[in-house]
């Protein structure tokens, strides 16, 4: 069976908006690069910088408790560590987060997001070698692996609920094109060729578990607008709440948007 | 309704082509009950159809409710007939007022009012001039002078409010009045980008609402105030405020329409663990002491409804339930 890459996204506040990216260069055993770098953890909640251990994503604010985060866009550029926040395009941050400043001003605006009482503000987390993705609880094998969505399942449930759904309440970070409806449920233990095709190589990555979805899809990420229950309607329609596999790279290389996919033979996890 | 009082209609008169406003009396010429600008009456018209008004002058004045009526040509018939079949002297069927738009203290407002949108917002300016609020704007957006409500009075208090000295710096006294076909677009990315203390108000057609809000996504949601369907959960679910007690320190914990379960529990320093956020996963799950649970859920059996509840989206049909962590067995 074979499909093309779609779309290609990383995320890198957990909670706050996608970046889309034409290509990414993926490393074995590593996560998405820039995914989930920073969270902002609840002030007086159980996150301690110095003493960090994973958490569960009700420590963060995210869009399962905070759905106003979806409408502002964040940027992040890796390079300069600097990020950029606009509002329908229009600009309200620029912060450096190499300095104490650029950190506080961030957490500032995002305390009046998520309207926390005056003088109180997130935490800005981040901790070396670590990303925020709700997998990495599960593990530093789980935290290292990337996300997959099948986009033609998304049509399925659109059709099913007679709603559109934007494919980015998923919040993946490879969306995938041409397949059939739910193959990505044979796909548990099997190996994915990823790209290649163009001679640069490609990735490949062997699918490890299917995600479980929560509320967090109940979002609209473009009206920032709870509005589908999503999870439930998963439920009433398939009687599992799964949306999507979480893979790790066996062998890295280069991505793109446009690459084709082909599905190894079904072989032991 | 019980609470529905009898009115006569002491004077009716039309601002527009098609907005009539009309002030409405006791029949027994007693006084109303206090109202608050933002709120609104239900209205049986003469249609049969009920139709809810925001008032609209000094709500302060307790002797009479004043609202105005955009008659609707492609409507279901109940602002087309207040218009066309209520006169002078007539009487008419109101309910109490009821406040879904409060007015906050705030130290700066800026109010929005697009075409019929006026009513409540007039009634706002009025009570925070009297207030002696010195920094409210208000932006008044409609087709054309012809189609503006209250126009020559606006038009007299946006040079009122001009001779007014500012009393703090930044502070302002403005009205605009801004007609589209004059006009074209309003920009407002100036008037939102710096959100400081201001609470925004809004009254106008659902683009407008959908626009001003995701233009004030860096603001505290709290300092932005619409009215909508306040109570209807975003999946069509009516929910109400109720009360729930945290029966291991008998905590109680009051539940707004607008939050689960499960977040004032949190809010309230409880640790419940919880996982989907969507009444699926089960995580959540909390021992059901007392009370009548409105189960929303989709993981909890007949039989486990009567012992158990799923805080994350279940909600109460009684005022209270008391809750206790599930690990400790049923009685």
């Amino acid at each position: 069976m074979h499909g093309t890459i779609d779309s290609l996204y990383r995320y890198p506040v957990k909670g706050l908006t996608p970046e889309p990216l034409d290509r990414v260069a993926l490393e074995a055993g590593r996560a998405f690069p820039a995914d989930r770098l920073f969270a902002l953890a609840k002030p007086t909640g159980a996150y301690d910088a110095e003493n960090f251990v994973p958490l569960s994503k009700r420590e963060y604010f995210v869009l399962l408790n905070t759905d106003r985060l979806a409408g502002l866009a964040a940027r992040y550029d890796p390079e300069n560590r600097t990020m950029r926040v606009t509002v329908q395009g229009h600009p309200v941050l620029e912060a450096d987060f190499g300095t104490a400043e650029g950190r506080a001003e961030f957490v500032e605006l995002y305390a009046r997001v998520a309207d926390l009482p005056d003088g109180v503000r997130p935490v800005l987390a981040e901790q070396p070698g670590y990303n925020f993705t709700d997998n990495a609880n599960d593990g530093p094998r789980m935290m290292n692996t990337i996300s997959l969505i099948n986009r033609a399942s998304i049509r399925d449930l659109e059709q099913r609920i007679g709603r559109e759904l934007d494919p980015l309440r998923f919040r993946a970070n490879v969306y995938l094109e041409g397949l059939e409806p739910w193959a990505e449920r044979q796909w548990i233990g099997r190996e994915l060729r990823l790209g290649g095709s163009g001679g640069s190589g490609g990735v490949t990555v062997r699918v490890v578990e299917e995600t479980e979805r929560c509320a967090a899809t109940e979002v609209d990420p473009t009206t920032a607008r709870r509005d589908v229950p999503v999870v439930r309607l998963l439920h009433e329609n398939y009687g599992h709440e799964i949306m999507g596999v979480f893979a790790e790279v066996l062998s890295g290389g280069e991505l793109a948007v446009g690459d084709t996919v082909s599905v190894g033979d079904e072989e032991a996890a | 309704m019980s609470d529905d009082e009898t009115v006569v209609v002491s004077a009716r008169r039309m601002l527009t082509a098609d907005v009539c406003e009309f002030e409405l009396r006791r029949a027994d010429g007693a006084l109303f009950e206090p109202a608050e600008p933002g709120a609104h009456i239900t209205v049986h018209t003469p249609s049969g159809e009920a139709r809810s008004y925001s008032l609209t002058a000094d709500v302060s004045d307790r002797s009479r409710r004043v609202i105005a009526v955009r008659r609707d040509e492609n409507g279901r018939g109940g602002s087309r007939s207040m218009v066309d079949e209520v006169h002078d002297g007539d009487t008419l069927v109101i309910s109490p007022a009821r406040n879904a738009f409060e007015l906050v203290e705030a130290p700066s407002y800026l109010l929005v009012a697009a075409g019929i949108g006026i009513t409540p917002i007039r009634a706002m300016l009025i009570e925070l001039l009297r207030r002696g609020v010195t920094d409210v704007r208000l932006v008044y957006l409609s087709r054309s002078r012809d189609e503006t409500p209250y126009l020559e009075e606006m038009e007299e208090m946006e040079e009122i409010a001009e001779l007014i000295e500012p009393t703090a710096a930044g502070a302002e006294r403005s009205i605009t009045l801004h007609h589209r076909t004059l006009h074209g677009a309003l920009d407002w990315w100036p008037l939102l980008e710096t959100p400081g203390e201001r609470h925004l108000y809004v009254c106008g057609p659902e683009p407008l609402q959908n626009e001003l809000r995701a233009l004030t996504m860096h603001w505290r949601p709290s300092r932005v105030h619409m009215e909508d369907f306040a109570g209807v959960s975003a999946f069509g679910e009516i929910s109400l405020p109720f009360e729930v007690d945290w029966q291991p320190t008998g905590a109680r914990i009051p539940v707004t329409s607008d939050q689960t379960m499960l977040a004032a529990l949190e809010g309230a320093g409880i640790d419940v663990d919880s996982s989907c956020g969507s009444g699926t996963c089960g995580t959540c799950r909390l021992r059901l002491v007392e009370g009548e649970a409105d189960h929303r859920d989709v993981v909890l059996t007949e039989s486990e409804r009567v012992h158990f509840v799923m805080p994350c989206v279940s909600r109460a049909l009684s005022d209270r339930l008391v809750v206790a962590p599930s690990a400790v067995a049923p009685q």
